[in-house]
């Protein structure tokens, strides 16, 4: 009879456990995956102590990137598809971060990896972020786009959530942009935080 | 006459459903256990695939363990705990079924967010309602076909884009999902019937072929009593 109702018990307890984890698992997943990271605090122009050349000819595109973060992957497929939906009006770097005290090689990721196989893209390490900083960005995924005049078009996330591949207004605005379909646009960022503290913060 | 043949039919009908139930209630009772093995492949499974796809959120050089980790250890453990528990103390249950039928859905939501959506983890939807088809009980892939499409349901409603990659998809998106559920789910359901009236029908001929057994013993024994009363006479 003890058995029959330590069972019971049991059984109910389980049952509370069940439930209560089914509805935590969603708030923290939802929670999760639709928080913003730090959005950036982008000057209107392109940065002139910037060590990247930018294209005089063409648009240009920074993505941020943090080789570690598992949500950026995401943003690398988003990257692909306006890559290719832009074609050779588009000159695109990756900075993939790298602490400088951390050693070579440390960010040699899939993510990394990924980042080369794009077409038309150039991969730099940004020691400690250094260049994430003069671009005014904190998150992984954060994209800058900028016109033939160095102006800033776009600025934001190209990803719809957390790791979430797919058709999305960030992504969207970056291609209408670049083909004279909008005119300026920004998204909120979904990665991993890359630096904390903009290049005058920083000074301060 | 008639009512000795009548009862002898509902004799052998009562036996043949006695024989029905204890079949299906042993099969029942397998897909249990191998439920609650399943369960446990499935909760490794989503661990290590966590520790693998996003072991760790960063901040700078920072890293802590990524919620990941913490949802496929914590999350994975909550949902297989009742099933697990059910098919232990009360196997066989059309509870325990329906049970086990929503925590199996719950794993496979489970899994395709903790590979980050990948379309091919989708696949596992699928083969779960393959396995939830060894029932023998559609009404069992029915629970699951519900799980799934209120999860859908809810998650268009309240968080779109992390099924539909839309953040406004049309209000009728989620039943283009279960559409294909529930497309599979015709083939199932009539693979449980049919499964179901084969097991019927042949718990109907044993208990037939019990009955002739019974009835060439009762001959046996009445012959044998016949000639002995014969041979007593004889001599």
């Amino acid at each position: 009879m003890k058995r029959r109702a330590l069972i019971t018990a049991s059984l109910i307890a389980a049952g509370l456990i069940w439930a209560v984890t089914v509805g935590a698992m969603y708030q923290a997943v939802r929670r999760f995956e639709t928080t913003p990271g730090r959005g950036a605090a982008a000057r209107t122009m392109w940065p002139a102590r910037s060590r990247i050349v930018p294209g005089r000819d063409r648009w240009t595109l920074v993505m941020l990137v943090h080789p570690h973060c598992s949500c950026t992957p995401a943003s690398l497929q988003e990257l692909e598809r306006i890559i290719e939906m832009s074609g050779t009006s588009l000159q695109t770097y990756v900075l993939v971060y790298r602490p400088a005290d951390f050693p070579a090689g440390w960010e040699k990721t899939e993510t990394f990896e990924a980042a080369k196989r794009l077409q038309r893209t150039h991969v730099i390490v940004d020691a400690d972020g250094a260049e994430a900083r003069l671009f005014g960005g904190f998150t992984s995924g954060q994209t800058f786009l900028y016109d033939r005049e160095g102006a800033l078009r776009f600025s934001g996330g190209i990803t719809s959530l957390r790791g979430h591949a797919g058709v999305n207004r960030g992504s969207k605005d970056v291609v209408d942009i670049v083909h004279a379909k909008a005119q300026q646009g920004t998204h909120p960022v979904f990665g991993c935080a890359i630096v904390t503290t903009t290049e005058s913060e920083q000074r301060q | 006459m008639s009512e000795i043949a009548t009862d002898r039919e509902s004799g052998i009908d009562a036996r043949a459903t006695a024989l029905r139930d204890e079949q299906l209630r042993a099969r029942r009772v397998r897909v249990d256990r191998m439920f609650v093995w399943l369960f446990l492949v499935q909760y490794v499974g989503g661990i290590i695939g966590a520790l693998t796809v996003s072991p760790y959120a960063w901040e700078g050089k920072v890293h802590t363990v990524h919620l990941h980790v913490w949802i496929a250890v914590a999350g994975g453990a909550g949902i297989i705990i009742l099933p697990i528990l059910l098919a232990i103390f009360r196997p066989g249950t059309t509870l325990t079924r329906h049970v086990i039928a929503a925590s199996q859905m719950l794993s496979s939501a489970l899994l395709i967010h903790l590979t980050g959506g990948r379309i091919e983890t989708h696949f596992h939807v699928f083969g779960s309602l393959a396995f939830l088809a060894f029932y023998l009980d559609w009404k069992a892939l029915l629970t699951a076909t519900v799980v799934v499409a209120g999860d859908h349901f809810l998650r268009g409603i309240f968080w779109p884009e992390s099924v539909y990659g839309v953040a406004n998809p049309e209000w009728w998106r989620f039943l283009e999902h279960a559409g294909w559920v529930a497309f599979e789910d015709v083939f199932l359901i009539w693979a449980c019937v049919m499964g179901k009236r084969e097991i019927t029908e042949s718990a109907a001929r044993q208990a037939q072929v019990e009955h002739l057994s019974e009835l060439e013993q009762l001959k046996s024994a009445a012959l044998e009593m016949a000639m002995a009363e014969m041979q007593v006479a004889s001599a």
